[in-house]
């Protein structure tokens, strides 16, 4: 094909993201099932329900497997009515939907190992377009407090879930958030007011609007958000850099009929409780706001660096430096200190990550008929919030595995003399000072080495090191047969990525024939991730924090004044103007010695106030990375913070722009940063 | 340089539409993994062409179609809505708010790759007038 | 107690670590180049989940640049806090070396990796072929790490 898109270039990636889907609308299909046991709809969830299929069915057409596209289609039809009756959904639907997931799960997991993908169940289609959907029997009347632009953007559902929340107790709030780049640039755009506001308050609705374009809206769009809150009003208006006042109720709880939520509090009296005396004390910080701290904290790092060499340049001297040195040392000392206590900020306990999985497991069990146990033993472990997100999705992976294809079925566990009841354990405990060591156990069959080679046709692997070696290739060819009677699943390739690669930790694997197998990952307790912008430089690919830019700029060749220092070391420095500003501009190639190139484009720094603009040969894209420092001196330099892997498998640069413009204007590159 | 912002919540789909169009060198592309963040990164920044899915989290394509029409400045910036097909009647629904173009998925690079330079060709002649 | 030495070559030299120093032996499929690092640091590659420097011997001896074959290697090293990869052109063997081999570079041993060379052994290959093996100073090749090093990693 001319543009060589190649479907299967993309198969990991759909396998990911289609089980992530997987997971989620389990979940949010037994979150249906439980608010149906109260008599009551749970529209949000089935809105995500369908949002999940519907990404499910587009990307399984991508991919061309149809029995997906079409089971993913009646699923996705069913759901679209209940949204339109507020979420109303039978317990018949229910049953048949999770039968659907089902069947997209199995579908999922065969062409994860190659193997042939089998049509649509028939009867399962038959069954969903079957379902009656439920109307909505009392239509909503209440009033809503909002401004015709925003109220007519809201669907049933959304009023329904409204309404919900406040005669649960909570506020209905809105708050207008004001992008522009300036807020962009210190890290506040709409994902990360969302992603902020999601930690405190649940978002019903965002209303993008036009308003008049002015110095603090130079977009001329505000987001009007719509949610529901316990929490303050400061704390929602700090959120989107507003004041409290610009926090507005938008519907009050019906003083009227039966359902008082303040004279019957709801269900979960104690969990109420419970949340409130842990919460006593703890103030929410942005991790915005820590990484801030963090940078201010490098600057003290550099400091103690040069008065370090100060003092030794005195040493030299022959003066007598006398206490100095250990003043530097304890100085050294200090700043680590400090550097620990900002990280232990960011650290969210295991034991909350871990909450999730028993309801994963009773998901689980109940899809295959097997009863399980699940045992989770956390302690009191702690773990940065950015390798938590990244590393759960690779416990529930082989916390399913472990159910689907580990423990044997009751009859056959009754027979070998096991209680019928299979036993998952997840426990955790801190390592060292940077790693966590999270071991996933069952007490299944364990995983049959000769079984697992035969179907991959590969040689038998000596040990447990092989076997994992083996199951973790990606590709790895075996039937999905062969996973049943080996018991061990699939995927596994996923999980190593997540763990190896991504995360540069490590796995290993004990398995015992007929007693289980044990998994068992060590993994950072911290990394650093942040949104970057990758470009092309002196034909090397690099990335550069989207922060620390404060624009892209064209340049045009008509457009560049010579300065008067035509030439330093690092090659020609010309100017441009941008916004009546004079803004230097040095090639990054030639800064970095790559040969200097075509510069049509250039990033532009600014520190303290002072503008540099970096030229360089293209811009590639944006996407989150994952860096890692660099903590080698041989590769310590100005300008290089980490490393970073786009995918490919080699070590891509992580540029501070910022730093370097600092180093250049000194006119040296030796800085330590 | 022809700015391409790439809207779809689904990071490998976005990944997949930029593997189609990248054989052209002059396309940089940014992604935006929600409506929202597509709005606000065309409120805040200017593109040539905007690709966009219909189904995402908190606001759809069509909000994102509706709301870059009310705005002056966007009336005349291209979208192509890129979409799971089966959802016929939204192609009359997004064609009618103002999408340049409609296809659905499955698509081949070639059929994207044209469908988009056309686009583009159209723009500069004055595409929705 | 003999121990075990990973051997390898560099030009005409035949060098050696101790193999407990060596985590594994990769082949060598091109490195990130870092801007600013000396011209015998070959870049960053990924081992095992890990971003690893590698220093280039043949120009860290101020031997001329060759382009790599397949015989080149990268022979991972830990010591201490520091894992660095040395590009050597080729490493196939393992041998035993008495302590008692060990003995002090004869004065007359010159060439550029000279103060690289902590000390030399001859050992018998064959019945009554003796050579020359070099053990490297592997603190000296990687740079001994200045004193402001651990608080800027943290």
């Amino acid at each position: 094909m001319s543009s060589g898109f190649d479907a299967s270039e993309f198969l990991a990636g759909y396998l990911v993201e289609a089980e992530e889907h997987l997971s989620a609308s389990t979940m949010n299909l037994l979150a249906v099932e439980a608010s149906l046991r109260k008599g009551e709809n749970n529209p949000r969830a089935v809105r995500e329900l369908f949002r999940s299929l519907h990404t499910v069915k587009g990307l399984s057409a991508m991919v061309g497997v149809e029995p997906i596209v079409d089971i993913a289609h009646a699923m996705e039809t069913v759901l679209r009515h209940a949204d339109r009756a507020a979420g109303a959904l039978s317990a018949k639907a229910v049953e048949a939907l999770l039968a659907g997931l089902r069947a997209i799960g199995e579908r999922v997991r065969a062409l994860s190992v190659n193997a042939p993908v089998a049509p649509a169940p028939p009867h399962l289609l038959d069954a969903l377009a079957a379902l009656e959907i439920t109307k909505n029997e009392a239509p909503l009347t209440v009033e809503i407090d909002l401004e015709p632009d925003v109220l007519v953007k809201l669907s049933a559902a959304e009023r329904a879930q409204l309404i919900q929340g406040v005669e649960g107790g909570r506020r209905a709030l809105r708050v207008d958030f004001v992008p522009s780049p300036a807020r962009a640039a210190e890290g506040m755009t709409i994902t990360t007011v969302r992603e902020r506001i999601g930690a405190f308050a649940e978002i019903v609705k965002v209303v993008p609007l036009s308003i008049p374009v002015s110095d603090a809206a130079p977009g001329g769009l505000a987001f009007a958000l719509l949610v529901l809150t316990d929490g303050r009003d400061e704390e929602l208006a700090a959120a989107v850099g507003a004041t409290p006042e610009h926090v507005r109720e938008v519907l009050h709880p019906r003083p009227e009929g039966g359902a008082d939520p303040l004279g019957e509090p709801s269900t979960a009296e104690e969990d109420v409780g419970e949340t409130e005396g842990r919460r006593r004390g703890i103030v929410r910080v942005e991790v915005a706001r820590l990484d801030d701290a963090l940078e201010r904290l490098s600057a003290l790092v550099i400091t103690r660096f040069r008065l370090a060499r100060a003092v030794d340049a005195l040493a030299a001297q022959g003066v007598n430096v006398g206490e100095l040195g250990d003043i530097v040392k304890s100085y050294g000392r200090q700043v680590r200190d400090l550097r620990g206590a900002i990280m232990r900020a960011r650290m969210v306990p295991v034991a909350e990550l871990l909450d999730r999985v028993p309801l994963i497991v009773r998901g689980l069990s109940r899809a295959t008929n097997k009863p399980v146990r699940v045992v989770i033993d956390a302690g009191k472990a702690e773990l940065d919030k950015a390798v938590a997100e990244r590393i759960f999705p690779a416990i529930v992976h082989l916390i399913r595995n472990a159910v689907d294809h580990a423990i044997e079925p009751p009859a056959e566990r009754r027979r070998l003399g096991k209680p019928e009841e299979g036993l998952v354990r997840v426990t955790c405990f801190e390592r060292s000072t940077n790693q966590l060591e999270l071991c996933i156990i069952d007490d299944g069959r364990g995983i049959d080495r000769e079984a697992v080679a035969r179907k991959a046709s590969r040689p038998v692997p000596a040990d447990d090191a092989g076997l994992l070696d083996l199951i973790t290739q990606p590709g790895l060819t075996t039937l999905e047969q062969a996973t049943k009677t080996s018991g061990r699943g699939l995927g596994m390739d996923i999980v190593k990525r997540a763990v190896v690669d991504q995360l540069g930790g490590e796995m290993s694997l004990r398995t015992t024939l007929g007693a289980g197998t044990t998994f068992t990952l060590r993994i950072p307790l911290t990394i650093t991730i942040v949104d970057a912008f990758s470009f092309v430089c002196g034909d090397q690919t690099f990335v550069a924090p989207v922060a620390a830019i404060e624009e892209i700029v064209e340049v045009a060749p008509e457009g560049l004044v010579r300065g008067p220092a035509r030439h330093t070391r690092f090659g020609e420095v010309r100017f441009l103007e941008r916004r009546g500003e004079i803004v230097p501009l040095v090639n990054l190639a030639s800064v970095f010695s790559l040969g200097a190139g075509d510069e049509p484009k250039a990033l532009l720094v600014r520190r303290n106030g002072a503008p540099l603009a970096f030229g360089i040969q293209r811009m590639v894209g944006q996407q989150e990375v994952v860096i890692r420092p660099l903590e080698d001196p041989l590769v310590k330099v100005a300008g290089v913070s980490g490393s970073t892997d786009l995918g490919d498998g080699r070590p891509t640069l992580v540029l501070d722009l910022v730093a370097l413009s600092g180093a250049l204007s000194q006119n040296r590159t030796e800085v330590a940063v | 340089m022809t700015e391409i912002l790439v809207v779809d919540d689904s990071k490998v789909m976005r990944e997949m539409i930029v593997a189609c169009l990248r054989a052209v060198e002059d396309f940089a592309f940014t992604h935006a993994a929600s409506g929202l963040e597509a709005i606000e990164k065309l409120a805040l920044q200017s593109f040539d062409l905007v690709v966009l899915d219909l189904n995402m989290p908190d606001i759809g394509g069509f909000e994102v179609i509706e709301f870059v029409r009310g705005q002056d400045k966007l009336k005349r910036l291209p979208i192509l809505v890129v979409t799971t097909r089966g959802d016929e009647g939204s192609r009359s629904r997004a064609l009618g708010a103002g999408a340049s173009q409609f296809m659905t998925k499955p698509f081949t690079p070639d059929a994207i790759l044209a469908n988009v330079q056309s686009i583009l060709r159209q723009g500069a002649a004055g595409f929705h007038e | 107690m003999s121990e075990l030495y990973v051997v390898f070559k560099v030009e005409d030299g035949e060098y050696v670590l101790q193999a407990s120093d060596v985590l594994q032996m990769e082949s060598f499929a091109g490195a990130t180049k870092v801007p600013g690092t000396p011209p015998y640091v070959a870049g960053l590659i990924h081992i095992r989940g890990r971003v690893v420097p590698v220093v280039d011997l043949r120009l860290r001896f101020g031997l001329p640049r060759i382009e790599p074959t397949m015989d080149s290697r990268v022979i991972v090293v830990q010591s201490g806090e520091r894992t660095v990869g040395l590009l050597v052109d080729s490493a196939r063997e393992i041998m035993k070396i008495a302590p008692e081999g060990l003995s002090a570079p004869p004065s007359w041993m010159g060439g550029e990796s000279a103060g690289f060379v902590k000390s030399v052994a001859h050992v018998e290959r064959r019945p009554g072929e003796k050579r020359l093996v070099m053990l490297v100073n592997f603190q000296k090749i990687i740079g001994q790490e200045g004193i402001y090093v651990d608080e800027r990693n943290g």
